[in-house]
């Protein structure tokens, strides 16, 4: 994204399949290694095998051309790799699949045509509170993340943290993940989705387990709004909370992100922006431009002074 | 706004071939800014492929253009307080404080007027 | 000769083919009399021609001019992704790019061409005269021809299906996206699907009945054997997606919520149908490659493929195991565990037969002596990009990993790999093979070292840095990516190799236009094949059909080319003053009878036509027109049917050293009754996944589906659809009195049509509404679907009274009695599953 200074920590390199940050993608990591060892090495010897048939001697060249080679090389020699990778690869399944534990911090993701519902549920499964496009994790214990939908089929992943797993009408899919370490970590809707899926992005901030319960008491509670802001008000008027909440204000709108907290977070849009007063004032007057497709429609109404309190009202929500 | 006016022709500026030039602002810290702070959410700013926003007028060509949003002289030092806090100047624009320090402000600065029509 | 002593597969007197090859002159006139029946039609004609030698040229011709349109699709979005953030194309425009990309690639590309492939080069490898359905395959191709540039004109106007290739709802659904692009895909793919299926009907039938004699299955050419394996995989994987797009379109057009969770649907019912189709698929793809390679590698090596028997196994066992794989494209959804590991399992156990026919190939190329030309460099090229695709795809294969990699560039990385090694290269390797046998000059050998050079280089330059880009996090499907993270260089890359690849096509495309000279001459056997079509053949194909005793014909066969050209093997000329072909016994190739087949015309031509139009006009909803254009095209069908049919008053003729065959046949000897067997597998297939959905839905409901349970109108319907069986048999057995034969056939489609229609109402006085919930949905879909036979069933009926009419029922003409007969026997059939599924299942609850 263009804000580097809240991305460096979502640079492509290392990759981040190869640089895992928690339990559930380390084994992943070690996997990976291991597969592009056997690729590379299955490679090698059938280009040696090809090299000596196009070009070594005629003894050697007399040895491979016949039947033997086809049950040792193609039938006996890939049974034995492929046995063996099974075996790794169905244990490892079973191990990363387990069903979540008691203990594990709940937390409902939905998708929606192109950002995320965040929802922190308590240990009953009810939802304590709504975030959008930005998941607040402690570090050192495991998640389980509820994945669902509203509308079409998306896919929820953080390369660093685990594999992905698919959000569809009609059911729910659970998703463990663990980060080790606190940090920003990318994520990235992985199923097609139609219109802007390339720009359906989100965060996961891993804290140390202090900071993340400040957090969470922090983001729990409802907005704190100035007396007589002239942001507030203009945010009314323009009818803003017909479609997102503000919670301890009159906006309750359910269609687009919760914006109680909106202020904090470090991007606009679902992870496509920075996350400032100038953003946001460019989001809301034309968001269209900036992710054309999004259910956003464009607020080319304001005036001026209307647009700068609106969007410092909505960034002095932390 | 005499004031401004006297005050820009004061400043610091050697008026060169490449248009205004800021002392020891680097244009390249403030490309890196303007791409940091998403200004491209509501300017075409050339050197930023994305957003491309139309809320703001588009930068092409800052270096040569009269007047900042259309009403102030575009001169350096107007620009760098322009660029910190527009609604001190202009109360109307929908340009809200960026929350640039000087320092930075002197960079986009700079980056801006490295932008001339050619 | 040990085969002479196992005894005859069909009471053939083996020892006859030791009169060929025969002694003495060919009377004058023969060849110039086979000449004028099947040379070309002239003028503006040419459009009516079904000679293989054509349709087989076009087919191909049209399959590359595809895969060129998909091309510069593809370099659209190479140029797009070059650099982050690029606005070449708009989001929307780039959605489209790469759904057509896809779509086109694989339906419109792949699976024609290798049809293609088929369709021109079987009858010569058979010695055979022609396919045993000649217009079936023209049909196929102006129906694919048409509507494959239809469909990809929408493009052109912003109404291009942005779905994905694989159109999961709910996306494409009325909901997301409610414009017209999606039509196009469902309609304009399942119409392609049905040319597919047309294709492969031809090939199955011919490569099992079209055989030269003594051609036994241990002599049938590799590439045969691949192309029997790919057809009979198209006859069971299709239906799946014919089924799944009708289920789309329906639920589309007229709110049946098959895919709706809200109301009871699944989406993953359409994850399971259509990949159930879209795996089989790749291999579908790969296999009529892999025959190619093989027959290939073992001519540019100058000698016999090592492993014959276990290649030809290999390509069995892909064609099985490939049905149980579906599910890998799945691993993300959340399946249960045990699934999962079957799955995993089964997708590993595929790279086993891919193994064998790898080393199979190296083995050749040990024992032989590799000649580098430009067919030699495409086969080595193809193994090893293939190699590596496989390898990417165990590891896709291993269910954690393929939960990083899955829907990243390391897949795209994948796909392309497989796909390029494991068919382009062999087709391109293809081409330059045998151009020289079907055109009067052969390809350039310089430009085709540069032509593989630039594709070989451009391919990996293209494709070895997404496996990288997608570790990195790039998803697929995304029309830019965000700067800063790293990924400029590896994209930019990859743009540089797709351009690179585009030049070596261009190349071959010049190539062609300076040396591609079809229909005339052939340019002779530059490679020294050793299989039949390397015989000296002309529009007519070989001049008689050799007893062949070899898998390698043209090497082990002394003189044989000489001795087929003076005429001196079966058919040297042509008795029944007709085109026609041998039809042989589907084992060992023994002569059964002789096959009349039809001349140019326009019928089928015209019936393509108009069914092109009733799938485009349905999708703008041009509704009453695209009526119009069905009722024409059933028109052109049942003209065309109106030509079959009609024995020659030759009741026995000599297709040479005196050897006597029939002219007219019916029943299990005959083509028409294997066709229309296949065609009902086809048909059943559909009904056997239409139970599978009913199932699994009926699996994911809360609530027992309860079903009418009057007694009276379910015995009622059932007996119908029993009585409707025994009439028609009877009628077969009452051919000595065609007016009765043709009063029970009609019955009995009359007893069809009457046991669907009381059942449908049974439903409807039950309650039951298609769009309130997906058992109503998916109950009427199987209505509407066995509305559809008892459609053509009474089509069929009217057909049989009108033979009647004109003198054409009678004993002296079974066939067409017979298949309606089969039809009938099939649709009551169908009319009892529909019958008895949802009864037992309210019985159980889910």
């Amino acid at each position: 994204m263009t804000n580097r200074t809240a991305h460096e920590s979502l640079a492509g390199w290392p990759p981040p399949v190869l640089d895992p940050a928690g339990p559930f993608a380390e084994p992943l990591n070690t996997l990976t290694w291991g597969l592009l060892a056997m690729a590379a090495g299955v490679t090698l010897v059938v280009l040696v095998a090809l090299g000596v048939a196009l070009f070594g001697p005629t003894a050697w060249r007399r040895k491979l051309g016949g039947e033997t080679l086809i049950w040792i090389a193609g039938l006996g020699f890939p049974l034995v790799v492929l046995s063996a990778l099974l075996i790794w690869g169905l244990s490892l399944t079973n191990r990363l699949a387990e069903a979540p534990q008691p203990g594990d911090l709940r937390v409902r993701v939905t998708g929606e045509m192109w950002w995320w519902r965040v929802a922190y549920l308590d240990e009953t499964g009810r939802e304590a509170f709504q975030d959008a496009n930005e998941i607040h994790i402690p570090v050192g214990r495991p998640i389980a993340f509820e994945l669902e939908t509203t509308d079409v089929i998306h896919s929820f992943w953080v390369p660093r943290l685990a594999g992905k797993l698919d959000m569809i009408p009609g059911r729910r899919n659970v998703l463990r993940l663990q980060a080790d370490k606190p940090g920003t970590y990318a994520g990235q809707c992985a199923e097609y989705c139609g219109g802007a899926h390339a720009l359906m992005a989100f965060v996961v901030v891993a804290h140390a387990p202090e900071d993340y319960e400040r957090w969470r008491a922090q983001t729990s509670r409802p907005a704190i709004v100035p007396v007589q802001s002239t942001g507030a008000a203009a945010f009314d008027r323009a009818g803003c909370g017909a479609c997102h909440t503000v919670r301890g204000t009159s906006a309750n709108g359910v269609a687009g992100p919760d914006l109680t907290h909106v202020g904090s977070r470090q991007t606009l849009g679902a992870g496509v922006l920075p996350n400032n007063a100038g953003t946001m004032a460019g989001w809301i007057a034309d968001s269209q431009a900036i992710k054309p497709g999004n259910r956003m429609p464009a607020y080319p109404v304001l005036t001026g002074p209307e647009l700068r309190a609106i969007s410092s009202y909505l960034e002095s929500l932390k | 706004m005499i004031g401004l006016a006297s005050a820009g022709l004061a400043a610091c500026v050697e008026k060169g071939p490449e248009g205004p030039q800021i002392t020891g602002a680097d244009p390249a810290r403030g490309l890196a800014l303007v791409e940091s702070h998403g200004c491209g959410a509501c300017h075409v700013v050339p050197g930023v492929d994305w957003p491309k926003g139309q809320v703001g007028g588009p930068l092409k060509g800052f270096a040569d253009r009269a007047l900042i949003a259309g009403k102030l002289p575009n001169q350096p030092d107007v620009l760098v307080r322009w660029l910190r806090d527009p609604p001190a100047l202009s109360p109307e624009t929908a340009m809200p404080a960026t929350g640039l320090t000087e320092v930075q402000a002197r960079d986009v600065a700079a980056y801006l007027y490295t932008l001339d029509d050619q | 000769m040990s085969a002479v002593e196992e005894p005859s597969e069909t009471g053939f007197d083996r020892t006859l083919y030791d009169r060929f090859p025969t002694k003495g002159r060919r009377p004058k006139g023969e060849v110039e009399a086979l000449e004028e029946i099947w040379c070309g039609p002239k003028g503006w004609q040419w459009i009516t021609v079904i000679n293989n030698n054509y349709v087989g040229v076009y087919y191909v011709g049209a399959a590359m001019l595809f895969f060129v349109l998909a091309g510069v699709l593809a370099l659209v979005m190479r140029t797009q992704l070059a650099l982050p953030l690029q606005g070449v194309l708009s989001q929307e425009t780039y959605n489209q790019v790469f759904t057509m990309h896809g779509t086109v690639m694989m339906f419109l590309f792949a699976v024609p061409a290798v049809e293609a492939l088929g369709v021109l080069l079987l009858p010569q490898m058979l010695g055979a005269r022609d396919l045993p359905f000649p217009r079936l395959s023209a049909y196929a191709f102006w129906a694919y021809l048409i509507g494959g540039l239809a469909f990809f004109c929408s493009i052109f106007f912003g109404l291009a299906p942005d779905g994905g290739w694989f159109m999961y709802p709910p996306l494409t659904s009325t909901t997301y996206s409610p414009g017209i692009n999606a039509d196009f895909w469902l309609l304009g793919i399942g119409f392609i699907e049905i040319s597919a299926i047309a294709g492969a009907i031809e090939i199955i039938v011919g490569v099992l009945k079209t055989r030269a004699p003594g051609m036994s299955l241990d002599k049938l050419p590799i590439f045969a054997w691949a192309m029997l394996v790919f057809a009979g995989m198209i006859i069971i994987a299709f239906p799946s997606v014919i089924l799944a797009t009708t289920l789309l379109e329906l639920e589309r057009a007229l709110n049946w919520p098959f895919f709706d969770a809200a109301r009871g649907g699944d989406p993953m019912l359409w994850q399971h149908l259509f990949w159930f189709f879209g795996h089989p698929e790749v291999y579908i793809i790969f296999l009529p490659a892999a025959g190619a390679m093989s027959t290939m590698v073992a001519a540019v090596s100058q000698t016999k493929l090592v492993g014959h028997w276990m290649v030809v196994l290999a390509f069995l066992a892909t064609g099985f195991i490939s049905f149980g794989v579906w599910a890998h494209h799945m691993f993300t959804t959340g399946m249960p565990g045990t699934a999962i590991g079957v799955f995993s399992a089964a997708s590993m156990a595929v790279s086993l037969p891919a193994g064998v026919q790898v080393f199979s190939w190296i083995a050749t190329v040990a024992s032989g002596k590799m000649k580098f030309n430009t067919p030699g460099l495409f086969v080595l090229g193809s193994l090893l990009i293939f190699v590596m695709g496989g390898l990417t795809g165990v590891m896709a294969a291993m269910v954690p990993f393929d939960w990083q990699a899955h829907d990243t560039y390391f897949i795209v990385a994948h796909l392309h790999y497989v796909l390029i090694g494991g068919m382009v290269f062999p087709l391109f390797a293809a081409i330059y093979y045998w151009t020289p046998m079907s055109s009067s000059r052969p390809l350039s050998e310089h430009l085709g070292r540069w032509v593989f050079w630039l594709m070989f280089a451009g391919m990996h330059l293209a494709f070895l840095p997404m496996h990288l880009s997608g570790l990195m996090g790039m998803p697929r499907r995304v029309w830019t990516y965000a700067p800063g993270r790293d990924l400029e260089i590896p994209n930019l890359i990859s743009t540089v190799g797709a351009f690179l690849f585009a030049v070596g096509v261009l190349v071959w495309i010049i190539d062609m236009c300076r040396n591609f000279r079809p229909f005339g001459a052939s340019a002779g056997n530059p490679y020294n094949g050793g299989g039949l079509e390397w015989l000296p053949s002309e529009l007519y194909s070989i001049r008689s059909i050799p007893v062949v005793t070899s898998l390698y014909p043209v090497w082990d066969q002394k003189n044989l080319a000489r001795d087929v050209v003076a005429g001196r093997y079966f058919l040297p000329g042509a008795p029944t003053g007709g085109r026609e072909t041998l039809v042989t016994s589907p084992l060992n190739a023994e002569p059964q009878h002789l096959l009349p087949m039809p001349k140019p015309s326009g019928w089928h031509v015209w019936a393509a036509v108009f069914t092109a139009g009733f799938f485009l006009l349905l999708t703008i909803q041009a509704y009453a027109a695209s009526v119009i254009s069905a009722v024409l095209a059933i028109v052109c069908v049942i003209r065309w049917c109106w030509f079959l049919d009609h024995p020659l008053p030759q009741a026995k003729v000599d297709v040479g050293a005196g050897i006597q065959l029939k002219t007219y046949d019916s029943g299990p000897t005959s083509t028409g009754w294997w066709a229309m067997v296949i065609t009902l597998v086809v048909a059943g297939m559909v009904l056997a996944m239409s139970v599978f959905s009913y199932v699994f839905l009926w699996s994911r409901s809360t609530a027992p589906w309860p079903a009418p349970v009057n007694l009276l109108p379910a015995l009622t319907t059932g007996g119908l659809n029993l009585a409707a069986i025994a009439l028609a048999w009877l009628a077969n057995r009452m051919m000595k009195r065609p007016l009765l034969a043709t009063l029970l056939m009609v019955l009995a489609g009359a007893a069809v049509a009457a046991a669907w229609g009381l059942d449908l109402n049974g439903w409807r006085e039950a309650g039951l509404k298609a769009s309130m919930s997906a058992q109503g949905a998916i109950v009427y879909a199987m209505h509407a679907w066995q509305g559809f036979f008892v459609g053509v069933s009474a089509l069929m009926a009217l057909y049989v009274v009108l033979r009647w009419a004109f003198g054409y029922v009678g004993s002296d003409r079974p066939a067409t009695m017979q298949l309606i007969g089969l039809f009938l026997a099939y649709v009551a059939a169908q009319g009892l599953v529909l019958l008895c599924l949802p009864r037992l299942l309210a019985l159980a609850a889910p």
